[in-house]
Parts: C-alpha cells; structure tokens; sequence
C-alpha cells in the first residue's frame, strides 16, 4: 500500500498478532504497544503516519491519548471498541480520532478502514479536494454546484454547507456535535434535531435509496460518516 | 395597648382578688397611719397615700390603681381631716387639696401602671424572641422532620400551650401528620387543608370543640412549591402573634425544604454510585467476554484471508470457526443487553429523531444477514419525528428483522410499514412462513420463550424479550400477530409526544452561492 508506519496499541497479545500480521501482508510496517504511556512514547520514537488504539486499554481512557497525540501530530487514529460504549465513542472521536471499528472485526473491515484512513491522511491537491463524485452525484465546490445524473440539485445555504462539511472528511466518523459546531456554530442540544433532519434531506436528494443510504451513513448514537 | 396583656393578667390573677388587695392597701395605710395622726402633718399624710398608689399600681395593675387613688382621697378625707368622721368639709382649700391629691393619684397610678405594663411585655416578648431563636437553632441542626416536629410543639408549647400538628405531603400528595398529637383538630380539616396549601395566607377557623380555641391552619411555602402545612390551636386572646406564626412557618418550611432537598441529593447520590457500579461491572463483563471473541475472530479470519490459501477443508473449518465466534458474540451481546436492560431502570439517551435513519442505521449493521429477503419499506419518510434512544431502537429493528429472516423460507419478502395514529406511531415488522404458534402468541415476547422451540434456527428467545423491555421503557407497547394473508408480523408502538418546531429553509436557486 505505501511505507506508513502503524503503531497498533492494544493490550490483548492474540489481537496485535492477528491486526499485525494482516497489516504486514499489505506491505505496511507496524509498531507495537500495550499501554498508553508505551504508547506515547513509541508514537514519538516512530512518528506513524496512522495509529490503531484499543479503547480499553489497562492505564486509562483512549481519549487521553488522542488528546496528547493531537497535540503534535495530525496522523489518523482509528480507535478499536466494544459495542455498547456509545459514550466512550463520542469522547475519543471528539477528542480527535477519525474513525472507529467495533469488536469482534473482519480482516477485510480492518483493512478497508486502514486504507481510507491512510489515503485521507496523504492529502489530496486543492484541485482535486474543489470536485468530489461519489455514485451519481458530482459536487463542484469553486461553482457551487450540485449535479446529480448531470443534473443540478437545489440545496438550501444549511444542506449545502453540511453536504460540503462532510464531503471534507470522507470516511471520518463526525460526532453529532463537531458537525452541529461546523454547520450551525454551536453544539446546544436545542437544534440537533435539524442536523438529523438536514441528514435525511440530503440522503433524499442525493441517495438512490433514503431509507437504505451509501453515503450518508449514520453512526448511532455517535454521529455521521460520509462515505465516497 | 394589646387587650391581651389585661387578660394575660386577668388570667393571672382573678378580678376581685386584686381590687381586694387594693382596698387592703388603702386600708393598712389608713390604719398604720391613725396612731401617728397627731405627729404627721396632712401633707405627709397625703404621700403615704400617693406611695400606696404606686405600689397597687406597680404589683397589681393599672385598675386597682384607680381604686386605691378614689379610696385614698375618701379615707384621708374621712379619717384624717378635720372635722373627722365625716365627709364635710370645713375648710374651703382642703377641698382643692383633695382634688389634687385625687389628680395626682391618678396620674401616678396610671404612669407607673403603664410603665409595669411596658416592663413586663419587653419580657414576654424576649421570651418569644428567645424561644425563636432557640428553636431557629434547633430547626437549623435537625436532620430528621420527626425532629421538626418536636422542637416546634415544644416551642408553641412553652411560649402559649398552644398543641400543634405538622403535616407534609407524602409521595402520593396526601396530607399527612409527622406524628399524631392530640388537640383540638377537627376531623373535618381536610377542606382547610387543602386551601391552606394552595394559599399563601393563614387559615383559621374555630376549633369546634368548645375549647374557645381557633385552628390556624399555616401553609409552609417552599421555594419551588409548597411544602406542607403547620396546625396551630390558639386561644382567643393568643391571635394577634399573627406575625410570629408566619415567621415560624417560615422557619419550619426552610427547614423542611433543606431536609427534602437532603434527601434528594443523597437519593441522587446513591443511584449514581450503583449506576455506575451496574454499568461499569457490565462493561468490564462485556470487554473481557469481547476480548478473547475478537481475537478467536480475527485469527480464524486471517486463517480464511490468508496467503497462500489454506487447503480447501482447512479453510472452510476456519471460516467455520469465525462464523460461530460471531454467533456467540452475538448471544452475548443479547445476554448483556438483557443484564443491562433488567439491572434497573432503564436510562433512556433520548432525542429527536427520524425513524428512518433508526431503520437505515439497522440495515446497514445488518448487513449481508438480510440477504436473500427482499425488503419492502413504507410509510417511513413521512412519519414525525420521535423522541427515542436511537441505540436502543435500533437494537429492536436489528431484532425483529433478524427474526424475520430466521423464521421466513428464503426469497420470502420481509415487509416494514408504519402508520400514524392519534397519539402513537405503529411499526410492523411482517415476514412470510410459517408465523407464530398461535397458543404462544402472548408468550413470544417472554425471556428465554422461544416461538419455535423445534426449530433448528439459533437462538435462545432473548431478541424479542429486549424489544419488549426497551419500547415498554419507551412507553410504548408491543404486540405479535398473525395476519391473514399469512406469515408472522411483529407490531410495536411509539408515543408520538410533541416534536419540537422546525423552521424550514428556503432553497437557493440553483448555481447560486451558498
């Protein structure tokens, strides 16, 4: 895939071996952590360009080491979790992970996510970050403009700048209230029935199946991941 | 000047009895004085007269006074001025010393009296003061109402015997005493009650017993509502202390409010600590089962993955393996689910939401499981929005559409429709086959019931139990259900309760900025 370091910090021996050895068949090197201090100190010895963390790691809250981690470096983290921690979830994404996978995961989810993440993490040229296509829908940011099938589609102010929020970040889980922060400037829990709402607009707009989208994909109880 | 203050001593000290030690006053003078009438001269005579006037008014009280000034000037005049014996009067300028002797009398009598009355109503009322203080103090540390209630009858009985009642609302609003005490309380009171505790101002109507007394029925007012009401029986001549009663309900509501708040916060309190106790126990339950199934997952997963490619048998045993790690993952999800659902009550994330992307969220997680069962979708996009925890409403989709492929031969059509009623939302959840049993139509949603135990399907009857206790948390309801036109259908309803406004937007025209 590309020469990337992966530092993978979990705790659980048989589940580094399993995440290492299919990462090292794509060709990645990766490096290994138990804990969270290990961990901080390997991310600064090796400088990943993505970091796999477990959330229930012996020494404490995941967050706390996104937290730290953000402060020098803007590498993706995709956080591993067990169902049910909804709360937990939104703190770490929050706290600046990109992405999550809930335990138990496939090889081919594991890697799909890993491959996203590293692309993202590359950075695209400002030509190429101005145009986005994903199945029939063509959004050109420099115009403005919306097509579907070649056609144009009306947005109102409030979908357009959510579909161009989340266009920015295809494959990142954004937690309802980053998005609520960007589009509408502020996360009070008074208007976060609009984010579900302006959602479900643009899912009519631009999904061939609402009720079953492809793009807009919700994440419950945490957020939405836009998804080329 | 308070009426009250000649009762007070009017009950102190009966009527004729001191009017009787005036007259024995004016009389010991008289009489002590009448050995000496050839050494004293009228105008000492006169003093020890004034000086039985102020003593009668400063013992005995402001009448008896008057009495001792009249008696006084008769007896002087009589006894001592000549001619003796007799009321005539010989000399004209005695005539004028009487007068003054009676003024004087008087007005002496009638400034100390008042100056006693003065004296000893700043008495009384440091008594009152003190007692508030006291019982102020005694409010401030209690840490029960039962102590309340003790420190306020002991005051209302020390300051006017006057017997009490204290009453606070229990759980279910009704009146009721702390303790019992007996006083002349009507039984009738309920009707004063309940004004005294919608009003603001005292109540008071009479006791009905006889007693003369007067019920005053005081509302304690909280700060955010009222907080019970105190029964106080007075006496007629104890009712202008109308002031200090509202103090003292203001004393005794502050006090009841802190310790209702007390006990709020330490019921807070503890059901934060053994929530938290609950979901952190679950969690770490969850994480370690997880663990050691994420890892049996993956490992066979890499086995299947895996280049180069195991044997055929090999490969097929390993995707074996993975497949059945994911189906006890997925009990176990369900048995946490249920622990966390039955461990206590439920605590709802409730929000506002489209029931369309719950369903969208559900088929997505769902994935390849709803292979092979086209799905029919209606009536989604119009229904309102709903108040609901998405996480848990999902698990119930997921639920009901697992079961539906479960039970329903393959290629059969798993229809979700939903309809708006007057105050509920109904969703359906319909599939073919075979359909329920119908004997055991009202036992599928019971915990370990299983619809068809012959079945080879997995399962262990735990899906349908949590759809239950998660829409009941809800307050919903839900149903099973065998339509006509045959297969099974699982129908569940949703309070529709009142969706916030939403203000629409207008479009821009298109190629236009944003």
């Amino acid at each position: 895939m590309n020469d990337a370091m992966i530092l993978l910090i979990e705790d659980e021996r048989q589940i580094r071996r399993f995440v290492r050895g299919a990462l090292e068949k794509e060709g990645l090197r990766v490096s290994e952590a138990e804990t969270r201090r290990e961990g901080l100190v390997e991310a600064g010895r090796c400088q990943p360009g993505l970091v796999i963390l477990d959330l229930g790691l012996p020494d404490g809250d995941g967050s706390l080491f996104v937290a730290d981690f953000r402060a020098w470096s803007s590498a993706p983290v995709l956080v591993l979790s067990a169902r049910s921690t909804e709360h937990d979830k939104i703190g770490v994404l929050d706290a600046g992970a990109d992405d999550y996978l809930t335990k138990p995961f496939s090889i081919g989810e594991l890697l799909a996510r890993v491959r996203a993440l590293l692309r993202r993490g590359r950075g695209r040229p400002d030509a190429e970050a101005a145009r986005v296509v994903f199945g029939e829908v063509e959004v050109d940011f420099s115009l403005h403009q919306v097509l579907r099938r070649g056609e144009l589609v009306r947005l109102t102010p409030l979908e357009y700048r959510l579909l161009a929020v989340l266009a920015a970040n295809p494959g990142k889980v954004m937690t309802h209230r980053q998005l609520l922060q960007a589009v509408w400037g502020q996360a009070t829990g008074d208007n976060s029935h609009y984010l579900r709402i302006y959602v479900g607009h643009l899912r009519h707009k631009l999904e061939d199946d609402p009720a079953q989208p492809r793009h807009f994909l919700t994440e419950t109880g945490v957020g939405y991941r836009f998804q080329l | 000047m308070p009426l009250s203050i000649l009762l007070t001593e009017g009950r102190n000290c009966a009527h004729g009895r001191r009017y009787g030690l005036a007259v024995l006053a004016c009389g010991v003078v008289a009489l002590g004085l009448l050995p000496f009438r050839t050494h004293l001269d009228l105008p000492n005579t006169v003093m020890f007269f004034l000086l039985s006037v102020v003593i009668v008014a400063v013992t005995v009280g402001r009448g008896p006074a008057v009495l001792t000034s009249v008696l006084g000037v008769a007896l002087f005049d009589f006894l001592f001025v000549p001619p003796r014996f007799s009321f005539e009067v010989s000399y004209a300028p005695h005539l004028l010393t009487f007068v003054v002797m009676l003024v004087v009398s008087l007005l002496v009598g009638q400034l100390t009296a008042g100056l006693r009355l003065m004296a000893s109503e700043a008495a009384r009322r440091e008594r009152v003061a003190q007692g508030l203080y006291g019982l102020a103090r005694e409010l401030a540390g209690a840490v029960a109402v039962e102590q309340v209630d003790e420190s306020v009858a002991r005051f209302l009985q020390d300051q006017w015997q006057a017997p009490c009642r204290l009453l606070l609302p229990a759980p279910d609003e009704r009146l009721l005493a702390v303790r019992e005490r007996s006083g002349p309380f009507l039984e009738t009171a309920s009707v004063l009650l309940t004004q005294a505790r919608s009003g603001l101002r005292p109540l008071r109507v009479p006791a009905g017993d006889g007693s003369g007394r007067h019920v005053h029925a005081l509302p304690l007012a909280g700060a955010t509502r009222n907080r019970g009401v105190l029964m106080v029986a007075l006496e007629e001549g104890d009712e202008d202390i109308g002031p200090l009663l509202e103090a003292l309900a203001a004393l005794v509501s502050t006090a009841v409010e802190r310790l209702h708040f007390v006990e709020v916060a330490q019921a807070a309190q503890v059901e934060a600590v053994s929530e938290r106790l609950r979901s952190s126990i679950l969690s770490a339950l969850s994480h370690d089962v997880r663990t050691p199934l994420t890892a049996l997952y993956g490992l066979a997963d890499s086995l299947v993955v895996g280049s180069p490619p195991l044997p055929d048998e090999a490969r097929d045993i390993a995707g074996a393996i993975r497949d059945q790690a994911l189906r006890v993952n997925g009990m176990v999800g369900n048995l946490l689910d249920m622990a966390r659902l039955q461990s206590g009550p439920v605590h709802l994330r409730k929000e506002w939401q489209p029931v369309e992307e719950v369903v969208g969220a559900s088929l997505q997680l769902l994935g390849k499981a709803l292979d092979g069962h086209p799905l029919r979708v209606s009536g989604l996009a119009e229904l309102p929005l709903l108040d609901l925890d998405a996480v848990l409403i999902e698990r119930v989709f997921c639920n009901l559409l697992e079961n539906a492929t479960k039970y329903s031969p393959p290629g059969a059509p798993i229809v979700l429709s939903a309809t708006t009623g007057a105050s509920t939302v109904e969703l359906q959840v319909a599939s073919g086959g075979s359909g329920f049993p119908p004997d055991k139509l009202d036992r599928v949603f019971e915990l370990f019931e299983r619809g068809q135990p012959e079945t080879a399907e997995p399962g262990m009857g735990i899906g349908l139990a949590i759809c239950r206790a998660i829409i009941e948390a809800h307050g919903g309801s839900i149903r099973a259900f065998n339509p006509p036109e045959g297969g099974g259908c699982v129908a569940f309803c949703l309070p529709l309760g009142n969706p916030p406004p939403i203000e629409s937007e207008a479009l821009v025209l298109e190629g236009e900025g944003a």
